[in-house]
């Protein structure tokens, strides 16, 4: 080689220089490349794709005779897709532009713009927007890309505040409810989830779900094609045992009530099935769907009555408990039936004068007819031969200070009033003590769900079942989930002679006692009333009855209770009798109408006919500006809002 | 395989392996640009250009190839005017493009007249070491060989196109380098560039962390750069320093000489002028990159999305790549500059682990096969030319792989003959046929 007088090792140096490189830049590779690849795909994927979530219908609610009480149906939203290259000024135009025909606040819309620009990931701007300012969304569309609007369905419960203590309703979820969903693939931030009652017991399958439409996006957001248009499946239907007819009498009952606060139950005796389930005040679970800005301007506070008076509400039974110390008196033995005991209207305890409610007394009574006027002499006389133990025993047994068992949340059980209480609390029981327990005052406390199963156990025979209000719950593709069954739990043992007494002692209320209010044509109604004495205030009335027809087995009864109603006879009475009446409108005779006010459209709403609601509103009735919602503009070869109608049948 | 000695032996006028590697890069490159600029909508104008390239740098390269390089030796005072004056006419016919004037434009192309200029000074530089090899240890000599540099950096800067100046200073010190050069004589340079390049890097770090600020003596520090009065606070600071330095060194009976510290005072403060001029002349974008090469993070939708998509895009092609024109982090238009700068980007999606290994083995082997020139070149001349691209390919290898896999700043420093460019790929395939040149003349009796 030619001497050039150039050191060799220099080229060396520069060589290894390359190599090296080289194989920093190939090591890189193999982290980059081969260990981290999943990784780097994910986000690939995640930078390509956006998804419109759109949420399943939730399942349907029925009545047992198939009138929606809950159902869902068509809500359009406006979604904004953020893009890359949008300055803050073009954003602020848009969020001024659409606060107007939103009528939402430009600082609040402007906020959320910005939060789904800086993550990335579409938002809805606005929720169930009204028809009527279509027009003018879309021609914003036209001007702002990356907005736009989806269908989707939206929970609607067709009769307001009808059985809402029972169904419930949905709501955002807050932090716990996200933590506990989060994990879900089937929940995002914005989904609604059940909050109270059935929504929320039976969440799992009433959810379905939900859709979407997956987009391929370009780097400044612009929608590039449809990946993938993925169906919703609604949830599952829930079928109740509520008769609908009757809960809708016995919720007319509550509202037309002097104080229209109360509660309703009615069981079926011979399963335990709900019929009824009213509590008032309710509220309307329609204003928990409703967005932040649909919600203005409705009165505050009548928002939220969760109080759940027919489960939580615990009251003095009053008279209706004679029912109980009845039982005990002729299991006792000690108390022959046809025994007369004076009542002249009051009752000489030594310490103190007990009054019976009727001041001028009743005069010679024996059982039946002490019962049948309530007598609280005669039980004044009878309660002390049988004992105080004897009738806490029958306290126990008809499950006072027991929950019933249903399957809602916070349940009361009441209270037990007694000698044996009373000692565990390590106190002294007097006499007037037991005359009290005799009548149902004192500290024994029942709540309407306890007195219906009371009155439902005399009518079958002394059988507690646990009350029970889905009959089966129907997944969209016909598949049952579930099936309700009757399940007894306990029962009061009592000779067929103490039945007959009691009962006939019931008939007698209704047929010339203090409940005439209840008769009915062509049904035997056995009933009884209470006037709960209540030291904050008025009175409260009770009424619990179950009616039989001919020789069948009795199929309702029921407990009403009317908060600070006074008289049971004037107060309680009439609400027991129409909700009676309309829960055995089939066995009785025919008569006028039985009253269903506020469900008008029940008669007309057959199972058969639950058609879809989206299709039966035509999409084009809402107006020309309907046509353009879909992606069209965007991408002309896919009509996206045909993919998300559901298939003809389909529920919503 | 490439420092076999007997390869030099065989007569052959052409290296074969070294063109092969040529045609699959070019190959590659086609590809990949063709895939990201399929939804461009300037795809016909990019797709013409490409294709109008590749033929025309052949046939640079075929000339090249059968020209005799020592000619450019013989008329160098031709070749470094030609090229000077290219650079300064674009300054006054050049179009304006993307704040830079840095093209002419003629009916059918464009011409960027740095592409060509960096391989003009590669021989210019050859020729003036060859000259003085015999002081090549002497300041004079290095100090000499950056002035002939300087006129052309400062046009550079004048259009401003810093990324050639980034490409041709590394590429003049190689040679220097490779040349003999005194490594102390190179290091006072280095060092110079370095601190020149330091000062801007620390005042982009200080504005990034404003916090810092509350440190009385980083306040001091940062605001050097704004008026003269600390500036001049700072040279007589660095001179009363360097002094003390020295005159301690003579109480301690050091025997260092005072030159040295003058010396490195001298670089310190001259360093810190070109630092507070490239400062006041690095534009808005420029400034950004340096940022963003400091902390990818602060600005995930700009500058350092960029660097991200692309790490994605490469990382999501995982082994066996994601299919040649499938890949949607560069169709998509996730990947910036997915034709030129990030090309790579487009084949690490697209064609996988074995696309990016195949690119650097390319590289390695056409870098192996310049250099193996170098050693065969009949002359001086030919052995520097061919260093000089030697190091071109080094440095643009280093910069663009690094910059893309977070080594490196986003410089804007495309791939040679895999990226889009079409003065980039003749000047590169120009380059290529002088060092072939070099190769087919490698006996002095031939």
């Amino acid at each position: 080689m030619i001497d050039r007088q150039i050191p060799q090792e220099r080229l060396e140096l520069l060589w290894i220089l390359a190599y090296g490189a080289a194989l920093l830049f190939i090591l890189r590779l193999v982290n980059l490349q081969v260990l981290n690849a999943a990784h780097y795909r994910e986000i690939a994927e995640k930078n390509r794709t956006q998804v419109i979530a759109q949420a399943s219908p939730r399942g349907r609610i029925f009545s047992s005779d198939e009138t929606a009480i809950a159902t869902s149906k068509p809500s359009f939203s406006l979604i904004y897709f953020p893009g890359q290259a949008r300055t803050n000024a073009e954003l602020d135009r848009m969020a001024r532009a659409l606060s107007r025909p939103l009528s939402a606040d430009y600082d609040a819309l402007r906020k959320s713009i910005y939060r789904a620009a800086s993550r990335e990931k579409p938002v809805r701007l606005a929720e169930n927007l009204p028809p009527k300012i279509m027009l003018s969304l879309s021609e914003l569309k036209a001007v702002y890309p990356g907005i736009d609007i989806i269908v989707e369905a939206r929970r609607y419960y067709p009769f307001g505040p009808y059985l809402s203590h029972l169904v419930g309703y949905i709501g955002k979820m807050d932090a716990k409810d996200w933590s506990a969903l989060s994990r879900d693939k089937n929940y995002s931030m914005d989904s609604r989830i059940g909050k109270a009652g059935l929504e929320k017991m039976y969440e799992k399958e009433l959810k379905g779900k939900d859709g979407g439409i997956y987009l391929e996006v370009d780097s400044r957001g612009k929608l590039n094609r449809v990946l993938e248009s993925r169906k919703w499946v609604p949830g599952a239907d829930i079928f109740l045992t509520i008769d609908s007819k009757a809960q809708a009498a016995a919720e007319e009952g509550l509202a037309k009530s002097a104080t229209g606060k109360g509660a309703v139950v009615a069981l079926d005796p011979r399963t335990g099935a709900v019929l009824a389930f009213a509590s008032s005040p309710d509220y309307d679970p329609n204003m928990f769907v409703l967005s932040g800005s649909e919600r203005e301007g409705l009165p505050p506070g009548k928002i939220l009555p969760e109080f759940n008076v027919a489960l939580q509400g615990s009251y003095p039974p009053g008279s209706i408990f004679k029912i109980i110390t009845a039982a005990a008196l002729l299991e006792s033995g000690r108390v022959p039936p046809s025994e007369k005991f004076h009542c002249p209207g009051w009752y000489d305890a030594g310490s103190r004068v007990f009054k019976c409610w009727e001041k001028r007394g009743h005069g010679d009574i024996s059982f039946i007819d002490g019962l049948a006027k309530s007598c609280d002499v005669y039980f004044y006389h009878t309660s002390q031969r049988a004992g105080a133990l004897t009738i806490e025993k029958y306290a126990r047994a008809f499950r006072l200070g027991r929950p019933s068992g249903i399957a809602l949340p916070d349940e009361r059980s009441g209270n037990v009033f007694g000698p044996s209480a009373r000692a565990a609390k390590k106190s002294y029981w007097f006499i007037g003590d037991t005359l009290n327990l005799a009548i149902g005052q004192g500290e024994t406390l029942m709540t309407p769900m306890q007195a219906a199963g009371e009155i439902a156990a005399v009518a079958n025979g002394g059988t507690f079942h646990k009350p029970y209000y889905v009959n089966r719950i129907v997944r969209s593709d016909g598949q049952f989930l579930y099936r309700g069954r009757s399940l007894a739990i306990s029962s009061v043992q009592l000779k067929d002679s103490t039945w007959a007494l009691i009962r006939e002692g019931l008939r007698s209320v209704v047929s010339e006692g203090t409940g005439q209010a209840a008769k009915i044509q062509g049904a035997e109604i056995y009933g009884k009333t209470g006037t709960a004495q209540n030291p904050q205030g008025k009175d409260h009335a009770w009424f619990v009855a179950y009616a039989t027809v001919g020789d069948q087995p009795a199929k309702i009864a029921v407990a009403v209770l009317v908060e600070h109603g006074e008289h049971g006879a004037s107060a309680a009475a009439p609400i027991a009798k129409a909700v009676i009446e309309a829960a055995l409108r089939a066995d009785l005779p025919a008569r006028k109408a039985a009253p269903a006010p506020r469900v008008p459209a029940i008669s007309t709403a057959p199972v058969a006919a639950r058609a879809p609601v989206i299709s039966t509103v035509p999409v084009a009735a809402r107006g020309p500006a309907v046509s353009t919602f879909s992606f069209v503009s965007l991408s002309p070869a896919v009509p996206v809002i045909a993919s998300t109608q559901p298939a003809p049948g389909g529920a919503i | 395989m490439i420092f076999t000695p007997q390869a030099g032996l065989k007569k052959s006028r052409m290296d074969w392996v070294l063109f092969l590697s040529v045609l699959l890069l070019l190959a590659i490159g086609t590809v990949a640009v063709l895939s990201s600029v399929a939804v461009l909508p300037a795809q016909a104008r990019i797709v013409r250009v490409q294709f109008m390239a590749i033929p025309l740098g052949l046939l640079a390269f075929a000339a090249a190839w059968s020209l005799n390089y020592q000619i450019y030796q013989d008329q160098w005072k031709y070749v470094y005017a030609i090229l000077l004056i290219f650079l300064a006419g674009v300054l006054f016919f050049g179009v304006m493009d993307k704040g830079a004037r840095s093209w002419y434009r003629l009916p059918f192309f464009s011409i960027q007249p740095s592409e060509f200029a960096r391989v003009g000074l590669i021989l210019v530089l050859a020729n003036f070491l060859d000259k003085r090899i015999g002081k090549i240890k002497e300041l004079e000599t290095v100090l000499g060989a950056f002035a002939l540099c300087v006129p052309v950096f400062l046009l550079l800067i004048k259009q401003p196109d810093f990324s050639a100046i980034l490409i041709t200073f590394p590429v003049a010190l190689i040679m220097l380098f490779a040349s003999g050069a005194s490594v102390f004589h190179l290091s006072i340079i280095l060092g110079y560039a370095f601190i020149s390049a330091l000062f801007p890097v620390l005042w982009s770090v200080i504005t990034l962390n404003p916090e810092l600020l509350d440190n009385g003596l980083v306040n001091y520090f940062f605001r050097l750069s704004d008026s003269g009065w600390s500036a001049a606070s700072f040279v007589g600071l660095t001179a009363a320093g360097a002094w003390a330095l020295w005159r301690l060194s003579v109480k301690l009976y050091a025997n260092v000489t005072g030159v040295y510290f003058a010396g490195a005072a001298l670089v310190l403060i001259l360093g810190f002028f070109s630092g507070v001029m490239v400062k006041n002349q690095m534009k808005d974008y420029q400034q950004k990159r340096l940022e963003v090469f400091l902390s990818p993070e602060t600005d995930p939708r700009g500058a350092g999305y960029n660097l991200l998509q692309a790490r994605i895009a490469i990382g999501s092609g995982g082994i066996l790549g994601r299919g040649v024109f499938s890949g949607t982090q560069s169709r998509l238009g996730f990947v910036p500059e997915r034709h030129t700068d990030f090309i790579l980007a487009v084949v690490g999606e697209e064609m996988g682990f074995w696309g990016m290994l195949l690119v650097t083995g390319l590289y390695v082997i056409l870098m192996g096969r310049i250099m193996q020139g170098a050693r065969l070149a009949r002359d001086r001349f030919g052995y520097l030319v061919n260093c000089g691209i030697f190091a071109m390919f080094l440095v643009y290898f280093c910069i663009n792989f690094g910059m893309l896999l977070g080594f490196a700043p986003v410089a804007g420093v495309p791939l040679p003959l895999v990226s889009y460019g079409g003065s980039n790929m003749v000047a590169t395939l120009m380059a290529l046929g002088i060092a072939e040149s070099v190769y087919a003349r490698r006996y002095a009796l031939v």
